[in-house]
């Protein structure tokens, strides 16, 4: 083992500190400068500098251009993270001005200093190559989030959203802990690269299959597949709302990411196939069964929901379903599309979260009810709303319509022959077509249905309002021209070395 | 500076955002749209002149284009661009300025309007319409801010939608420009299929580049004719619809019923001239002649659009239109005269720049006459506008690029003048429009008189002090020079002739004389007039107003100076190369024969009418015209636009309609009868089906869905409060998953 040159670690991690060194700076401003102060003013203040820290650990990444790979990839750094880590600082920006405006909460400083420690978590998790970080990384993400899902205090539903997401969290992190031990003890190595190696033309044995399933089990947790995906509903109708559009963006872009990196670089050999009726064992038919669940389940379980939080929470599952036909199809076009995808959705949930806070400020609650004359209470939010479901829906041009277009192709053109996956690429279709009815269902409400009550409360929330709609202009700008992130990620697959 | 070509695409971009912010504010907020449509035009103008300047450094490149991939279709991409050279430029600041003083009259004008911002609105989408046209580098963009233009105009001349006429004329616009829009589409999709590309210049593989000119020419199509002529006129075409040239032209005096900055804007100073903006534009595809006549005549223009074509991007200071390039090859007269150098032998000029000079020249005379028996002061300049728009095609066909570019600029700003003026005089009538009813308005506006009377001295061409005089003379000069015909230039110089006449007789009747007014009520009422106004005295306009009519009238004065036949620096410059200074130019016998001959018609133009209108103007509005008097036949045919309208109503749309009666009687008598035993059919077909459909399907889907509802629910209800129950969800999942792909085997 050569000796460690910290200060060229210090130099990679750059980012990660900074964005540390923002948490740390929250909390003391908050707690020694701000404590006599009213409530918005710390949120204001608590937010700026939190910002402040993504901003920095953005401007960070931007300025470094090395690429390297530590410890046996425990810190990996290349274009493709560099950019995957910009999308999560961006999308934690979005989340942090969100929370301005939000009231559920006086501990103002640890919930910022939480949200940065789970963004940090999330860039460790995508800069890593190696199962051990990968584990400490994840732990650190999910704990974070367990935490702000039960930030709000005064609500017992918060309480119990948290406990479930921790109870089905700390159970599937068992199981994948099962999982890397079982990998460590075929390869003898925790390194992906290694490990890849190591297991070269080895046989889908009992323990293999048993150390793959289980592997799987933790990451279909964060990203929230059937039948791991029970604890997103009443997740993401508990938590307060910045804390389900974190869990529904920036986790779940760094979970797909970092699931795409283990099955495609580590598990290389066992990918099996998907193919209709060629199937054969492997990851792929794994990912092809749950993928079509979350397609089925997501789809149909949000016709029947009446409450916007829980019909978002089932079209995440749904979307889920989608996304993982990227990594099916287990190709360098796959991963880069499977990243536009991830990066527009997420973008998306954000912005629709932000109206259902809106939504929540003036009626008390989110069902579809209550969406009821927004589109002629506050005309840009509802127009935001629209752009937001209808990217949902994949209506082209906005982004949703590329990123699973992409997604699609991607399937279609992957390596098996006779277009094995086109029958899963059907299926897709099929239930984004049904999708269409519950988008558009919470449209009708927004410009068609009668306003059922007088507002209680209307509260200025001009920082939410810029958040939406910038999210918004976000989407259609990626829409109309999807090149300006697909470009991005395809030159920056080319250079990650996959195969 | 090479930051500015990168970021061009702002220019259109800041009016588009204008318009959009304006759209989604709210209707109270004038003062805001208002700010904000000029606000973005201030900053597009001052991006423009930076382009501009660009454009002026020796060093820099004589064309610089950005094209990006927009979007993948299989193995191809779809390309977009912009372009920055000098044509490019030089519109963009005339847009940009004309444009802005526009908008400030606005604020003034529309000052009244219930729909204020609305207005504001359109105005700025069509500027950044406008704009996108002018700097685009490919075909496809260009026609898509060609129709976006289109879309722009309709609107605005359908402001007011509850007159049924501006309504009918919006209508009309739109229909009228669209025909000519079918030719200019089929020739675009001709063009792709032969060239594979609609960017105009791609480092040598445009399609105005020299390979692919040289492909195009070298194919016929029907009867021998070159496939680059057919495209050429099939985009002709557009710029015939666009630029309201015969036959098209109809639409154009009736856009009138639009706002008048709208009038002064669009339909004479900017819009209108995207016709001939897109014959310059595309001018190497109209200039390249068949292969034949490259043997024959070597040193014609064509070989030269060729020759400068691939010389263009080797080392970009080369001029690009062929006319500027013959300086140094051509023989004999045009050798001593760089401004004209098209003239040389017949075979040398294309058929496509022939038609394009006969229907220029043709227009400039025909709207002229029917200019002179017109009495609705902004119809007038309408007519005048399309024959102006003549004179700028023939210019193109003659001379080249620069001839009919500079006569599009020096009447940007001198035809935008009369409008604005024209809104001024309307404006201060009380909205009456008939020239009839006024009269000895300079007394009681005197700036708007003084600066009317600079705009039509412009317009008819008074010698050496104003702009329109020098860049007719120009055309008038490349048609005497033109080998084909002398045709082109007897046409020109009548209407010339005519245009001095109309001119100083819309004066007499606007601004000498008595007030007429006040004595005659008013028997044509429009929309706009409350008759209880008509005694009013006319009043000057605010200064919003007045100040950008002075504006207006420096350039039209100055601008001149630009195209001398002593300082051609205006050609030179969208040549690419500096011209001289040599006044001994000036006083050559060619040059000088014809200004003093253009001149000497002009001032008999101007003579003959001051001795119809000016010494006795009419004292009652009811009372006949002077001309009417004299000549009462062709007064009647004038006045009645040669008939074109009732020729077009008796011909295409009654043919039309009867195509349209043929049809539905064969619909009704014929096809019913099938019709209805299908439906017969069909109707037993569909009852079956409905049964079907109720009782199986629906049944099942209904079920289905209960189904999903239940399992929902169940769901729910074991989320309700057991977590116990997810983690057993979560083992079996393990375990189920664990013997899917175990013992799930290869199937």
């Amino acid at each position: 083992m050569s000796s460690v040159d910290y200060f060229q670690l210090l130099k990679l991690v750059a980012p990660e500190a900074v964005m540390a060194l923002g948490a740390l700076a929250v909390l003391a401003v908050d707690l020694l400068f701000m404590r006599c102060s009213s409530h918005h003013q710390r949120q204001t203040m608590g937010a700026f500098v939190a910002g402040l820290g993504c901003l920095g650990a953005l401007l960070c990444l931007l300025q470094s251009g090395e690429s390297a790979s530590l410890f046996g990839g425990m810190l990996v750094v290349d274009p493709l993270t560099r950019m995957a880590k910009a999308a999560l600082l961006i999308l934690t920006v979005f989340t942090i001005i969100l929370s301005i405006e939000r009231t559920f909460s006086d501990h103002v400083g640890e919930y910022y200093a939480l949200i940065l420690l789970a963004t940090i978590g999330m860039m460790f998790l995508v800069s890593s190559e190696e199962l051990l970080m990968i584990f400490v990384s994840l732990e650190l993400t999910s704990l974070s989030l367990y935490i702000l899902t039960a930030f709000h205090k005064r609500s017992a539903q918060s309480a119990e959203a948290a406990l479930k997401y921790f109870l089905f969290g700390g159970m599937a992190a068992a199981f994948t802990l099962f999982g890397i031990s079982l990998v460590y003890g075929l390869s003898g190595a925790t390194g992906l690269r290694e490990i890849a190696v190591a297991l070269e033309g080895k046989e889908l044995d009992a323990p293999m299959a048993l150390a793959l399933v289980m592997t799987v089990t933790g990451f279909g947790f964060k990203i929230a597949v059937v039948p791991f995906h029970l604890w997103a509903p009443d997740a993401y109708q508990g938590a307060p709302t910045p804390t389900a559009a974190l869990v529904a963006s920036g986790s779940k872009v760094a979970s797909f990411f970092v699931l795409a990196k283990v099955l495609m670089i580590g598990f290389s050999g066992f990918e099996g196939d998907a193919g209709w009726r060629h199937f054969v064992s492997g990851w792929a038919p794994i990912l092809a069964v749950l993928a079509l669940l979350s397609m089925f389940l997501g789809n149909l379980a949000a016709i029947a929901q009446s409450s916007v939080r829980r019909l978002l929470a089932y079209s995440a599952i749904a979307h889920s379903g989608y996304a993982l036909l990227g990594i099916l199809s287990n190709s360098e076009r796959g991963f880069s599309s499977l990243m536009y995808y991830m990066v527009t959705y997420a973008l998306t949930a954000i912005g629709a979260f932000g109206v259902v806070a809106i939504v929540e400020e003036r009626k008390g609650g989110s069902r579809l009810s209550d969406f009821a004359g927004l589109g002629r209470e506050s005309p840009l939010v509802g127009l935001s709303m629209m752009i937001f479901m209808l990217s949902l829906a994949g209506i082209p041009p906005l982004a949703g319509f590329f990123g699973k277009f992409y997604v699609f192709v991607a399937a279609v053109g992957s390596g098996s022959e006779n277009s094995g996956l086109l029958w899963l690429v059907i299926v897709a279709i099929a239930m984004s077509a049904v999708s269409l009815y519950y988008y558009l269902q919470v449209l009708k409400q927004i410009f068609v249905a009668d306003e059922t009550s007088e507002p209680s409360v209307v509260r200025e929330e001009s920082f939410t309002n810029i958040a939406i709609c910038g999210l918004a202009v976000l989407v259609v700008i990626l829409g109309c021209a999807p090149n300006l992130l697909v470009a991005g990620f395809d030159a920056a697959v080319r250079t990650a070395g996959f195969k | 500076m090479n930051w500015l070509v990168n970021n061009l695409w702002l220019i259109p971009v800041a009016p588009l955002l204008a318009a959009g912010l304006i759209a989604v504010s709210k209707q109270r907020k004038r003062s805001f749209a208002a700010a904000v449509a000029i606000g973005s035009m201030a900053f597009s103008f001052l991006i423009a002149l930076a382009a501009f300047i660009l454009t002026l450094l020796p060093e820099e490149m004589f064309r610089q284009t950005v094209s990006i991939d927009w979007m993948q279709m299989g193995e191809t991409s779809l390309r977009i661009g912009w372009i920055l050279d000098p044509l490019t430029a030089c519109m963009l600041v005339m847009v940009t300025f004309v444009g802005g003083l526009i908008f400030i009259y606005s604020t003034g004008y529309m000052a009244e309007d219930r729909n204020y911002t609305r207005f504001f609105c359109f105005l700025s989408l069509f500027a950044a319409a406008m704009l996108g046209l002018v700097i685009s580098n490919s075909l496809l963009l260009l026609f898509i801010c060609w129709e976006l233009v289109g879309l722009a105009s309709y609107l605005l001349i359908g402001f007011w939608y509850h007159k049924p006429n501006a309504a009918a004329a919006a209508k009309k616009a739109f229909i009228t420009t669209r025909i000519g829009d079918v030719g200019f589409f089929v020739g675009m999709l001709w063009l792709y299929t032969e060239t594979g590309t609609l960017l105009f210049y791609d480092g040598g593989n445009g399609c105005l580049e020299a390979s692919s000119l040289a492909k195009l020419v070298s194919l016929s199509t029907v009867g021998g004719m070159a496939v680059s002529t057919a495209i050429g006129l099939l985009i002709f075409c557009g710029a015939i619809g666009k630029s309201g040239q015969v036959p098209l032209h109809v639409w154009l005096p009736d856009a009138m019923e639009g706002p008048t900055p709208v009038s002064a804007l669009i339909h004479a100073a900017t819009m209108v001239a995207a016709g001939v903006f897109l014959i310059a534009r595309v001018y190497p595809l109209m200039a390249v002649a068949p292969v034949s006549n490259l043997v024959s005549a070597h040193h014609s223009p064509d070989s030269v659009a060729i020759v400068s074509a691939s010389e263009m991007h080797e080392d970009s200071g080369q001029p690009g239109t062929g006319s500027g390039e013959n300086v140094s090859q051509a023989k004999g007269e045009s050798a001593t005269d760089p401004l004209h150098g098209a003239a040389q032998s017949t075979a040398s000029v294309s058929s496509a720049l022939r038609v394009v000079t006969w229907v220029g020249a043709i227009t400039a005379l025909f709207a002229a006459l029917i200019a002179v028996a017109q009495t609705d002061i902004k119809r007038i300049l309408a007519y005048s506008t399309v024959s102006q728009l003549g004179y700028m095609f023939m210019g193109i066909g003659v001379g080249g690029i620069g001839v009919g570019m500079f006569h599009l600029i020096t009447h940007a700003f001198f035809k935008a003048l009369l409008f604005l003026g024209a809104g001024s005089v309307i404006c201060g009538c009380h909205h009456e429009q008939d020239i009839r009813r006024m009269g000895g308005i300079r007394k009681y506006m005197p700036v708007t008189f003084a600066t009317y009377a600079i705009g039509m001295m412009a317009l008819s061409g008074i010698p050496l002090f104003f702009s329109g005089f020098w860049s007719k003379d120009e055309i008038l000069h490349g048609a005497w020079l033109w080998p084909i015909s002398k045709g082109p230039f007897i046409l020109g110089l009548a209407g010339a002739f005519l245009t001095a006449y109309y001119m100083t007789r819309q004066m007499c009747f606007v601004f000498f004389g008595n007030y007429r007014g006040a004595r005659a009520s008013n028997p044509r009422d429009s929309a706009h007039v409350e008759s209880e106004l008509a005694h009013h005295t006319p009043h000057e306009s605010p200064p919003s107003m007045t100040r950008p009519l002075v504006v207006l009238a420096v350039f039209a004065i100055l601008l001149g100076v630009f195209g001398t036949p002593a300082w051609p620096w205006f050609e030179g410059y969208l040549a690419g190369h500096s011209a001289p200074f040599r006044l001994g130019r000036l006083f050559e016998f060619g040059t000088l024969g014809l200004m003093a001959g253009s001149t000497l018609i002009v001032l008999a133009g101007i003579g003959l009418s001051w001795w119809h209108y000016g010494l006795e103007t009419p004292s009652n509005p009811n009372e006949a015209d002077p001309l009417e008097q004299r000549q009462p036949r062709v007064f009647a045919v004038l006045r009645d636009k040669f008939y074109v309208d009732e020729l077009y109503s008796v011909s295409v749309i009654r043919l039309n309609a009867a195509t349209a009666r043929f049809f539905d009687l064969f619909d009704r008598l014929f096809l019913r009868g099938i019709v209805q035993g299908i439906a017969a059919g069909v109707n037993g077909l569909s009852w079956l089906s409905r049964a079907v459909d109720e009782f199986v399907i629906n049944l099942g889907f209904d079920r289905g869905c209960r189904g999903v509802r239940w399992s929902g629910s169940r769901a729910s209800r074991f989320q309700g409060g057991k977590a116990q129950s997810y983690l057993r969800v979560l083992g079996v999942a393990l375990v189920v998953l664990m013997l899917f792909i175990t013992w799930g085997g290869t199937w």
